[in-house]
């Protein structure tokens, strides 16, 4: 790369050092002391973490719903892709219209819509007592059950797109090879197309799951106070309880942990690509 | 033709797009623009519907609402001391003034340039910033539902209410002074609580849902999810207003309240035109006028003579309104994370 190349990326480089790397300092320096003032450097915040089982029951619990809901993106989102990338080119912008549709309203006006769907009176509950499947309306507001649909359903097209980007690529000739050697549809499904489609879901688990266990919004208006998440636990311990060295020693914490399962998550993607290419 | 971008377009373009970015600013000519703080709901709406046309005839200056809860203005105004704050005034409910003091971020309110200060309750006029309004919580019902209003804070134990009682999270005002009255009546003290989290734990097996915020609160009442809750008169007067069937009844107790105020942020780039603003808020015509449905806001100029909703439900006279209890907040502020942490801990599923 030449040098006047390199000088092309020096202005988002200055933005990226402004405006992301610039805070994360001044974070992980407040959570190191005891107050807002910043006197004195202390590791009492992250030991007050540690030390408290119901501080490292939430951080479990958001990887959990993270876990949960990338899981059933996957199950629902990798057969749409997959239906995308073998439709006619027509059919295929009509489908991928309709992925993409969510990602064109706003995440707080998805949700809401989410809770006249889920609510006692809402749409769901309306058709199960209509059609007297339960005498009483289902709970699914408020409860994680409630969380996992919506979240699912909000970050769908995270995984949908980049699973199609790469089953797209995916040389048609190589299912037409294992059709000829006598595999059937699911035989080629099972034993070509996924494996060639690593990448994509791995690359649409990383972005739905991390998308997923930091929607603030989605979480606290359909999980409610009762059920916290890292995301609420951080704003209240920010805005609520004014204990801003404790919340920035609770978002390091959180970022740390997210990092891991991103950095995970990514060497299975470098391993599935060598398989792939293999 | 092909595109192609030398210096003199590329500086062209640049310099029409500049223009015209700045044409609006340009078109409005002189006039001043005031950053004012206020609350989601009630107020944002009696704000710009009344309050901004009559402060924009007097003035001539234009105002760029802010809509954000106390606590999160506490929060911004911290966040940018030292610098320009993101906004001229700020709209606290009382817990908040006090940390606001403390911290530096408001500065005491010039009472001879504000001619309509001398004209409220004695009880309003607060050195740092006119109490411009109370609010107040009783127990909020669904009339549709629930027979007759309740009369006590321990008809939410009732086993009939399973599954329906509603509660906010602790970082919301209503929150905090719920559970600061069921402590009083359950003979707590400011140092105690006890007796208020052993109150929670028996209403538990009731709880049907707790709203992460007030709007979230809001959404619950609105889809039905719960039928009876702690809640506030100016809230369930918002949604009367937009047919949901919610009322609110005060228990034998009595009423309990806290104000609501504003104040002129400390470094504000219009210091004068907040002052104007906030006068605006305090003229009797205007609380008059906002003390009309679909506001009901509960005045506090002494001129204004009560009506409406608030004297069937909270209080026929200006004495009355005196005589609603108010909490402690220089006891209760201290205790706040601790109180939410306790909350949260004993609450989750």
């Amino acid at each position: 790369m030449r040098v006047s190349d390199s000088m092309l990326a020096l202005p988002l480089t200055a933005i990226f050092v402004a405006c992301f790397v610039a805070p994360l300092a001044v974070l992980l320096l407040l959570s190191l002391h005891g107050d807002i003032s910043m006197t004195g450097w202390t590791l009492g915040n992250y030991a007050k973490f540690f030390t408290d089982r119901f501080n490292y029951s939430i951080l479990v619990e958001t990887l959990l719903l993270g876990l949960k809901a990338t899981l059933v993106c996957l199950i629902f989102g990798f057969p749409i892709a997959w239906l995308c990338s073998r439709a006619s080119p027509r059919w295929q912008s009509v489908l991928l219209f309709l992925v993409i549709l969510p990602i064109l309203t706003s995440v707080v006006v998805r949700t809401f819509s989410w809770i006249v769907i889920l609510g006692r009176q809402g749409v769901l509950n309306q058709i199960v007592l209509g059609l007297h499947l339960s005498h009483e309306p289902l709970r699914l507001l408020y409860t994680e059950v409630g969380v996992v649909i919506v979240l699912a359903q909000v970050q769908m097209p995270l995984m949908v797109l980049p699973i199609l980007a790469v089953l797209s690529k995916i040389d048609p000739n190589l299912a037409d090879a294992s059709r000829v050697l006598g595999a059937g549809e699911w035989r080629t499904l099972w034993r070509v197309t996924l494996p060639l489609s690593l990448p994509g879901v791995i690359a649409g688990c990383i972005l739905t799951y991390s998308a997923s266990i930091t929607a603030f919004v989605t979480q606290s208006l359909i999980g409610g106070a009762r059920l916290i998440y890292m995301p609420l636990h951080i704003y209240q311990q920010a805005v609520g309880a004014n204990n801003w060295p404790f919340a920035a020693a609770v978002s390091i914490i959180f970022m740390v942990t997210v990092m891991i399962v991103v950095a995970v998550l990514s060497a299975i993607g470098r391993r599935s690509e060598t398989y792939g290419g293999a | 033709m092909t595109p192609t971008m030398n210096r003199r377009r590329f500086l062209g373009a640049a310099g029409a797009l500049g223009a015209a970015l700045a044409a609006p600013r340009l078109a409005r000519g002189e006039s001043k623009t005031l950053v004012a703080a206020t609350f989601p709901g009630t107020w944002s709406e009696a704000d710009r519907q009344v309050i901004l046309p009559a402060f924009k005839q007097a003035t001539g200056a234009t105002v760029t609402q802010s809509i954000i809860l106390g606590t999160d203005q506490v929060a911004r105004l911290v966040a940018a001391k030292g610098n320009k704050p993101p906004f001229d005034v700020a709209f606290f409910d009382a817990p908040q003034v006090i940390d606001a003091v403390r911290e530096g971020l408001i500065v005491e309110y010039p009472v001879d340039k504000s001619p309509n200060f001398k004209e409220l309750l004695p009880s309003a006029q607060d050195k740092w910033g006119p109490r411009i309004t109370m609010q107040v919580i009783g127990i909020g019902y669904n009339p549709s539902k629930i027979t007759g209003p309740p009369q006590s804070w321990d008809d939410l134990l009732d086993p009939k209410y399973k599954g329906r009682v509603g509660l906010t999270a602790l970082n919301s005002q209503l929150g905090i002074a719920f559970l600061a009255e069921i402590n009083r009546i359950k003979g707590g003290s400011e140092e105690n609580f006890d007796p208020a989290f052993k109150f929670l734990k028996e209403l538990l097996p009731n709880v049907g849902a707790i709203g992460a915020n007030l709007g979230a609160f809001a959404t619950l009442w609105q889809q039905e999810q719960i039928d009876i809750a702690p809640y506030n008169f100016n809230f369930v007067q918002t949604l009367k207003a937009k047919d949901v069937p919610v009322e609110l009844s005060i228990p034998a107790t009595g009423p309990v309240g806290w104000s609501t105020s504003l104040h002129v942020v400390a470094n504000a780039a219009e210091p004068e035109l907040a002052v104007q603003y906030i006068d605006t808020h305090l003229g009797a015509a205007i609380q008059g006028q906002l003390l009309k449905p679909p506001y009901d806001v509960i005045p506090t100029n002494a001129k204004v003579t009560l009506s409406g909703a608030i004297t069937t439900s909270l209080a026929k006279t200006q004495d009355d309104l005196a005589k609603i209890r108010t909490l402690n907040w220089e006891k209760l502020n201290p205790q706040r994370g601790a109180l939410i942490d306790r909350f949260n801990r004993e609450i989750k599923i």
